[in-house]
């Protein structure tokens, strides 16, 4: 008997203290899959926002006010992801809500938010109408509509290159919006599409895709999807002598890229809004601290933008002095020139973030070197 | 192209049949559709990954340790999740089945993490050559090889030695094969074990061919598995090796046909269409019911 | 008014709960159509999403599109479904087991493929769903269709048809020569099945507000099914307590974090093993509650068993 009632008390002294803690916290829900098929996405998110949350801690917090993740799994299903939204609004009362690193469950979050005036900020979502969703909804991505016209500017003006061979993968929102873009862009240019293919997230055999791309001779292969179809896509090409390089998205900057795809993605492209060895000196900061944590591994692009997503709030709701989403929304929606972990990211008047300038990558010698940089123009 | 397609689509196919010959076994003994062995094949992989990064084992080293690995695997997945479910509704088997494959991934997503990981580069001599207009890996021979000497091996079990035909008796009448003598708790338990070694086997094969072991490969290779044992006839070995290099065929050269957005679709569209002509599949016995 | 009224009744029910709550109806009205086809007539489908897919998009486009009012386009999504769940049963119906098991999934594939490559769905990229034109809250809505599917699955199953459709089940040879058209009661048990799904799809996507062709892929097909036999094979409150119980199982697993699916596999197997029948198979509720009062279970309606007479004949 006595056992029991000091178990409760403990369970009642636990519980209240976890209310009085709550008190002096302000709250940003994490939004992603830690289990699933998208887990890749969701789990290093997660890890940048921690490690942004301990900084702006270590820094005194938020308005007098300690920063504190709340974690929940939503293993890339739309309704627990509804579910979970809903959690965090009404029982956990979040300020803000950090994710879904994919477009689909952003949009199905995105309403809800909207709803309920909290603040979403989407690190991942790149697809086409999620800032639409409404006034309460961000990004601070990389947007492909920016980033694809200069380059393909480079590589058809600068380069030289005609002959372009497009891979998609067809079940990708993100990879099927990019190569529309790319198509796009393309028009009018002197160059051509020789080789249309299509893949899927998940395949792991593109030896027929190949062997029909080895046939058209392109200059260069345009890959949408994702870094591990792209390492294989590549390792295939290898494989059957297809000795021409790959460029794709920021879908494609991962270590994982270069682990998976050994010596066949030497040479290989991605454009992204930051680079490893970028002078920033934020950047910097952040690899060190990154590879101090995890061993010497380098961060990936979710990684960034996780930690740029808890910063940029952070900033918003210094700027409001307040920490009530229906006020530092508004800080939110004007950040120009944020110095961001993953590039220099400007909220525009319609909430769609512009990251300038934008870097072309190459794997040199198994790293990420700088190839080029592109400036963006602001869209008006 | 056409002959290199062709290579491709049999490389490929043999793949799905590496997986669907432990599918269709397993399956003919017990008749169920054990969801979890693509589940198997994927930890088989994992386990040779572990011993020859970690452990810098030869790979032929670690597709043995890797298949006892499976070998125990798959019998404590018999015993834990099947056997209580013997004399219930072949579903709830299913269901659980279903269960170990939910419990499996996770596991090995909570342990390797979400990301694919590659075999060393240089884990098999890959030797490219030439046969008239195609080119041939020495990876894609082997691919062919084994599948094909597995299925012999495994024919060669069934109907020729003692614990074969007490799979046969097994499969045929569960209680009179018992009634006469047959062990057959043991004979199931020596299914799944061969069953789950072959995954292994397979596992590791495909983990180097295609240079990517993730904790998600096992559903679709399982559900490409099933749909070549199905395709071959279920329960019939030959069947899933037919069954396999069918679908793998198909798939490459509808893509190379142009019609690479719909590989899935084409796959399951002949897989469909042929059941609508021979509804027990390609080499599937005629089933008697009984009046 | 009348739709203020109720708006202010939802609003009253925590949000959290409320979200769940509509999960769970819908949940619940897949796994009845699902129950009709492979509990009751013993037909296993591995292919039921790809029914609320058809239900998801024909009423996600005609709300889009057209601008709808939204029973009416519940009505054409379940109608869409069903007039699919004809023109794929008709051929593959004849098969039987597993191998209908596969045909059943193949097709769900090949349909997923097919929205895939379509313009109208808008690929890859899916749809958002804006709100539906009704005056009553989707919510309510939701659990109205639950009731009403309900009501029509109890009917079915105390109806000649259903007998029929368990004769089948039980013995389909034995079932066409007591003169029972089997291929056609599979056909009717099947549309019935896309018809109930395609409500559940068009309910769904209208409440998620986003779908896209590839959520409606195997794992949810596997999910319905799920709930089906854990609830127990051919019971409707079985299948009402499976989609409860699985619907809620991740939220009250929650605690466990990344372990949670793994727990919740297991879990699966120790359910199964523990009632091989499913939790609620075998049970007749109509005892349990007669138990729990204290009286005895009188003779059943004489309805059911002036009927029980004709189907046997």
């Amino acid at each position: 008997m006595i056992k029991r009632i000091s178990v409760l008390i403990l369970i009642i002294f636990m519980v209240s203290m976890s209310v009085y803690g709550a008190a002096g916290t302000v709250k940003i829900g994490f939004m992603g899959a830690l289990t699933g098929d998208v887990a890749m996405f969701g789990i290093p998110t997660l890890e940048g926002m921690k490690m942004a949350v301990e900084d702006v801690n270590k820094a005194g917090g938020v308005n007098g006010q300690k920063m504190v993740i709340v974690e929940a799994d939503n293993r890339g299903d739309k309704p627990e992801a509804a579910n979970i939204a809903q959690k965090f609004i009404s029982r956990d009362r979040v300020a803000a809500i950090v994710g879904d690193p994919t477009t689909g469950i952003t949009k199905v979050v995105a309403p809800i938010c909207e709803r309920n005036k909290v603040v979403l900020l989407s690190a991942g979502a790149v697809g086409t109408g999620v800032v639409e969703l409404g006034q309460y909804i961000f990004r601070n991505t990389l947007l492909d509509s920016v980033a694809i016209p200069p380059l393909v500017d480079y590589f058809v003006n600068d380069v030289g290159y005609k002959k372009f061979a497009v891979v998609t993968s067809d079940n990708n929102d993100f990879s099927v919006s990019l190569t529309q873009i790319f198509k796009n862009a393309l028009k009018g240019k002197k160059a051509q599409i020789v080789a249309d293919e299509k893949i899927k997230d998940g395949d792991k055999d593109f030896s027929a895709q190949i062997t029909n791309i080895k046939a058209k001779k392109p200059d260069i292969i345009f890959f949408s999807g994702y870094y591990t179809e792209g390492a294989l896509l590549m390792k295939e090409a290898r494989k059957q002598g297809l000795n021409v390089n790959m460029f794709g998205g920021d879908g494609l900057y991962s270590p994982t890229l270069i682990s998976l795809g050994g010596k066949a993605v030497e040479g290989s492209m991605v454009y992204v809004g930051f680079f490893p060895e970028n002078p920033s000196p934020e950047t910097a900061k952040f690899i060190q601290a990154f590879k101090a944590k995890h061993n010497g591994k380098l961060p990936g692009l979710f990684e960034t933008q996780g930690y740029d997503a808890i910063m940029m709030l952070a900033e918003a709701m210094k700027r409001a002095k307040s920490n009530d989403p229906k006020k530092f929304r508004d800080e939110l929606a004007k950040i120009k020139d944020f110095k961001g972990v993953s590039g220099t990211i400007t909220i525009q008047p319609n909430r769609e973030p512009i990251k300038s300038p934008v870097y072309l990558l190459e794997i040199k010698d198994g790293a990420y070197k700088l190839k080029t940089k592109v400036d963006v123009k602001m869209k008006k | 192209m056409f002959w290199q397609q062709l290579i491709n689509g049999i490389a490929l196919g043999s793949t799905y049949a590496l997986i669907a010959l432990g599918y269709t076994m397993v399956y003919g003994i017990i008749q169920l559709i054990n969801f979890a062995h693509g589940e198997i094949y994927m930890v088989g992989a994992f386990a040779a990954l572990v011993l020859v990064t970690v452990f810098k084992m030869s790979i032929f080293l670690a597709m043995v340790l890797a298949m006892v690995v499976c070998l125990l695997l798959g019998v404590i997945i018999e015993f834990v999740a099947y056997r209580p479910l013997r004399r219930s509704s072949r579903l709830s088997a299913l269901i659980s089945a279903i269960g170990v494959s939910t419990f499996l991934s996770t596991l090995v997503l909570l342990i390797f993490g979400a990301d694919a990981k590659g075999f060393p580069d240089d884990v098999f001599p890959v030797v490219q050559m030439r046969i008239g207009a195609a080119e041939v890996s020495s990876l894609q021979l082997l691919i062919i090889g084994v599948s094909a000497l597995l299925m012999l091996g495994l024919e060669f079990i069934v109907h020729h030695t003692k614990i074969g035909k007490a799979m046969r008796a097994t499969s045929q009448d569960y209680t009179t094969a018992a009634l006469m003598g047959v062990n057959v708790n043991l004979v199931i338990s020596f299914t799944f074990a061969l069953g789950s070694a072959l995954a292994a086997a397979g596992g590791v094969l495909v983990g180097i061919y295609f240079n990517a072991v993730s904790f998600n490969m096992g559903l679709m290779a399982g559900l490409k598995a099933f749909a070549a044992a199905v395709l071959g006839g279920i329960g019939s070995i030959p069947g899933a090796m037919l069954g396999g290099v069918v679908l793998g065929v198909v798939e490459v050269l509808g893509v190379a046909a142009g019609y690479s957005s719909y590989k899935d679709a084409i796959a399951f569209a002949i897989l469909v269409a042929v059941l609508m002509i021979k509804p027990t599949g390609l080499l599937g016995q005629k089933i008697q019911k009984k009046v | 008014m009348i739709g203020e009224y109720l708006e202010n009744l939802v609003n009253l029910v925590d949000a959290y709960y409320l979200q769940i709550f509509v999960n769970i109806g819908i949940a619940i009205i897949m796994a009845l159509g699902l129950n009709l086809v492979t509990g009751v007539t013993g037909q296993l489908s591995l292919g039921h999403a790809a029914f609320m897919s058809i239900g998801a998009f024909t009423g996600a486009i005609l709300t889009i599109k057209l601008g709808m009012p939204f029973s009416l386009n519940l009505i054409c999504s379940g109608l869409m479904a069903a007039l699919c769940g004809v023109v794929i049963g008709f051929p593959i119906l004849r098969l039987s087991g597993d191998y209908l098991a596969i045909a059943t999934l193949g097709f769900a594939e090949i349909l997923k493929v097919i929205l895939l490559n379509l313009d109208i769905t808008n690929r890859a990229l899916g749809l958002s769903v804006p709100l539906p034109h009704t005056p009553i809250p989707l919510p309510i809505y939701v659990w109205l269709t639950v009731l009403l599917v309900l009501a029509a699955m109890v009917l079915i199953q105390n109806s000649r048809f259903g007998r029929a459709l368990r004769a089948i089940r039980e013995d389909e040879i034995a079932a066409e020569t007591m003169g029972v058209n089997t291929t056609l009661y599979k056909i009717q048990a099947f549309a019935i099945g896309a018809f109930t799904a395609g409500l559940g799809g068009c309910l769904y996507a209208h409440f998620i507000a986003y779908i896209n062709p590839s959520d409606f892929g195997f794992s949810k097909s596997v999910d319905i099914l799920n709930m089906v036999v854990l609830g127990g094979l051919g019971s409707i409150p079985g299948s009402v307590l499976g989609a409860t119980l699985l619907t809620t199982a991740p939220e009250f697993l929650r605690f466990m974090e990344r372990y949670r699916m793994m727990v919740y596999g297991a879990l699966l197997v120790f359910l199964m093993i523990f009632r091989p029948n499913g939790l609620l198979g075998g049970v007749s509720i109509r005892k349990l509650v007669c138990k729990a009062l204290g009286i005895k279970p009188g003779p059943r309606k004489p309805w059911h068993r002036i009927s029980t007479r004709k189907a046997g004949g």
